[in-house]
């Protein structure tokens, strides 16, 4: 018992120390700089393919954006693009019920999150071991309760920057975007944010877990970026290389190992996906985690 | 005894090289034992590993009767000052200290309340909310010292505790440490050895790797065996010294003018010494010091050194 409120003690921690650090504070501040604007960006080109729509159709033009993008979203030629880019009924069918606003913020925060992830934490454990302040730890508390601990206040500091750009996505769309200030709009915004969130966990693993491998806070950060860009390079190879027969029918279960093949279940409504999606995520996130972890155990500080 | 540390054959290796050769060191509970080496010597590397900071080679250590470190059992128990560590830059040192307080399973309270004693009696009273890196290295250094008596550990392990810090502090540190005499075991290492004898009460000899001497203050620097008498010259004639004490032998130190004369405390008393030897001594100079047992530099000199 004593164990797990130690873990969580410098989970709360950790957390109150990275948004203290400068580092992390910039780049929360970048990624919500970035949210915004993307947002605004994507509202104002909505606004000119709305525009030209309605000149082509001699119809009057529109002051606010998002007028005729909720018909269009539902008309079949859309649908069969969506149905090209998702490669997946299931998920075409439950995305297509969704305000447009809500998926360009998904998109968003599936793609950066990664980034944000390696930028915020993949140097907070190394940092701590090259500077040698893990010494004033290790004989209060276990490296395990430690290392956990550390991952568990970088998946609270994540949490908090998807729920900040959330918010803040949806009040951009709230402000320019017609019939977009719903209450149940902001509802599955953050929704959003936490099937992001969810999805950001293996990365976070993958950062951290790599983090105890040196005492270089660069380094980490280098180790970081690299792994996450081999991730989505694995990602993409297998899915180009899988074929049906052969020693390359096996690639999608080696591509089960990598966060991006579970992905897609994070895109879902129905529990089930949605729960076993999560699960093997956080999974994947805490293996990553130990694997590094499983080194730094038999090392000295 | 009741020990507080005992360690045993500890080897630890980096490389071909042996930090700890077979060291072997016990320290009895409230104790305040200094650490004397020269660099190199395996006094860091011993507190570290005692710590459960470095994983070991061989050997055996029982800390506070409960076996090697292990934290479920030592958490709050024992702390350490380490060498040449950081604390965290943008803590604040009331924030750190608390935390520190709660891993040691303090209420947070309790914790709270510690920290900031702790972080008063070192003088940083008007500092808790400052952040780490806005302390100078002397101030830091203060908040490392007082992270190791949040909660009155029993045993602490201080590297180096007074290096880097200005004359007063240095000076309420070495009187802050020597009241916790009784109170708790402390381990301390330093070079300075004016430091160790000031605070300590045993020392301990280490040299590549290994224990060369573990024992009391006094017996080290003879308290009960060597008498130092400061004098106006170097006494020309030695052997009507040795004829008046016989065994005792006697060195003169040219730099400080001190005739040390170190004699079998089994056979005279401080005071025959001082009886039977004088009016010998008087008669090729004046003396206008005595004192009982020799200062800890000469005696690790004499020693170690001296027997290396």
């Amino acid at each position: 018992m004593s164990t797990l409120v130690q873990t969580w003690h410098i989970a709360c921690y950790e957390w109150f120390d990275a948004l203290r650090s400068r580092r992390a504070l910039v780049v929360l501040l970048l990624y919500l700089a970035a949210a915004v604007c993307n947002m605004h960006w994507s509202i104002n080109l909505l606004h000119r393919l709305e525009s030209e729509l309605a000149t082509a159709l001699k119809l009057p033009a529109s002051e606010q954006a998002g007028v005729v993008s909720t018909a269009l979203w539902k008309s079949k030629p859309f649908q069969r693009m969506m149905k090209q880019m998702t490669r997946n009924d299931l998920v075409l069918r439950d995305i297509t019920g969704k305000h447009p606003i809500e998926l360009i913020y998904a998109w968003f925060a599936f793609f950066y999150t990664p980034l944000l992830v390696v930028l915020v934490a993949s140097n907070r454990i190394a940092e701590e071991i090259g500077s040698g302040s893990v010494r004033y730890v290790f004989f209060r508390t276990s490296r395990a309760s430690w290392s956990i601990g550390k991952f568990i206040g970088q998946m609270f500091m994540i949490g908090l920057a998807l729920l900040l750009s959330g918010t803040s996505a949806y009040i951009v769309a709230k402000i320019r975007l017609a019939g977009s200030g719903t209450p149940d709009l902001f509802f599955n915004m953050v929704q959003w944010s936490l099937r992001a969130w969810v999805y950001s966990i293996p990365y976070l693993g993958l950062a951290m877990g790599l983090s105890h491998l040196t005492r270089s806070s660069s380094k980490a950060t280098v180790m970081g970026i690299l792994a996450i860009t081999a991730c989505f390079v694995l990602s993409i190879l297998i899915r180009h290389f899988t074929t049906d027969t052969g020693w390359r029918a096996y690639l999608p279960h080696l591509g089960q190992l990598l966060p991006d093949a579970h992905k897609m279940l994070l895109w879902r409504n129905a529990p089930a996906p949605l729960i076993a999606g999560s699960a093997t995520l956080i999974t994947l996130g805490f293996c990553y985690l130990f694997t590094g972890y499983a080194f730094f155990r038999t090392r000295d500080v | 005894m009741d020990y507080a540390i005992e360690s045993t054959e500890l080897v630890k290796r980096y490389g071909a090289r042996r930090a700890l050769d077979g060291l072997t060191l016990a320290v009895p509970r409230y104790a305040v034992l200094g650490l004397i080496g020269p660099n190199g010597a395996g006094k860091t590397t011993w507190m570290m590993s005692i710590a459960g900071l470095l994983h070991l080679h061989s050997g055996t250590i029982n800390l506070l009767g409960c076996g090697p470190f292990d934290p479920a059992l030592h958490s709050g128990r024992i702390t350490l000052l380490p060498q040449d560590s950081e604390l965290p830059l943008e803590s604040r040192p009331i924030d750190l200290l608390t935390h520190y307080g709660l891993l040691q399973r303090l209420t947070r309270r309790e914790a709270k309340r510690a920290a900031t004693e702790m972080l008063r009696e070192v003088h940083l009273g008007d500092r808790l909310t400052a952040t780490v890196r806005s302390l100078s290295h002397g101030m830091r250094k203060r908040v490392m010292i007082a992270q190791c008596f949040i909660g009155s550990p029993e045993l602490v392990l201080l590297d180096e505790p007074l290096s880097g810090l200005d004359p007063r502090e240095a000076a309420h540190m070495r009187t802050f440490l020597t009241r916790r005499r009784g109170r708790q075991t402390l381990v301390i290492s330093s070079h300075n050895l004016n430091d160790i004898e000031a605070m300590c009460d045993r020392v301990a000899f280490i040299e590549k790797g290994r224990t060369v001497r573990n024992t009391t203050l006094e017996e080290v620097v003879g308290k009960n065996s060597t008498l130092v008498y400061r004098v106006t010259r170097e006494p020309a004639d030695y052997a009507a010294l040795t004829a008046a004490v016989s065994d005792a032998t006697f060195s003169f130190n040219a730099e400080t003018s001190d005739l040390t004369c170190r004699y079998d405390s089994r056979r005279f008393t401080a005071e025959a010494i001082n009886r039977i030897l004088l009016p010998a001594l008087l008669a090729q100079c004046d003396v206008s010091t005595i004192t009982r047992g020799d200062n800890l530099e000469n005696a690790y000199l004499n020693q170690v050194i001296g027997n290396g």
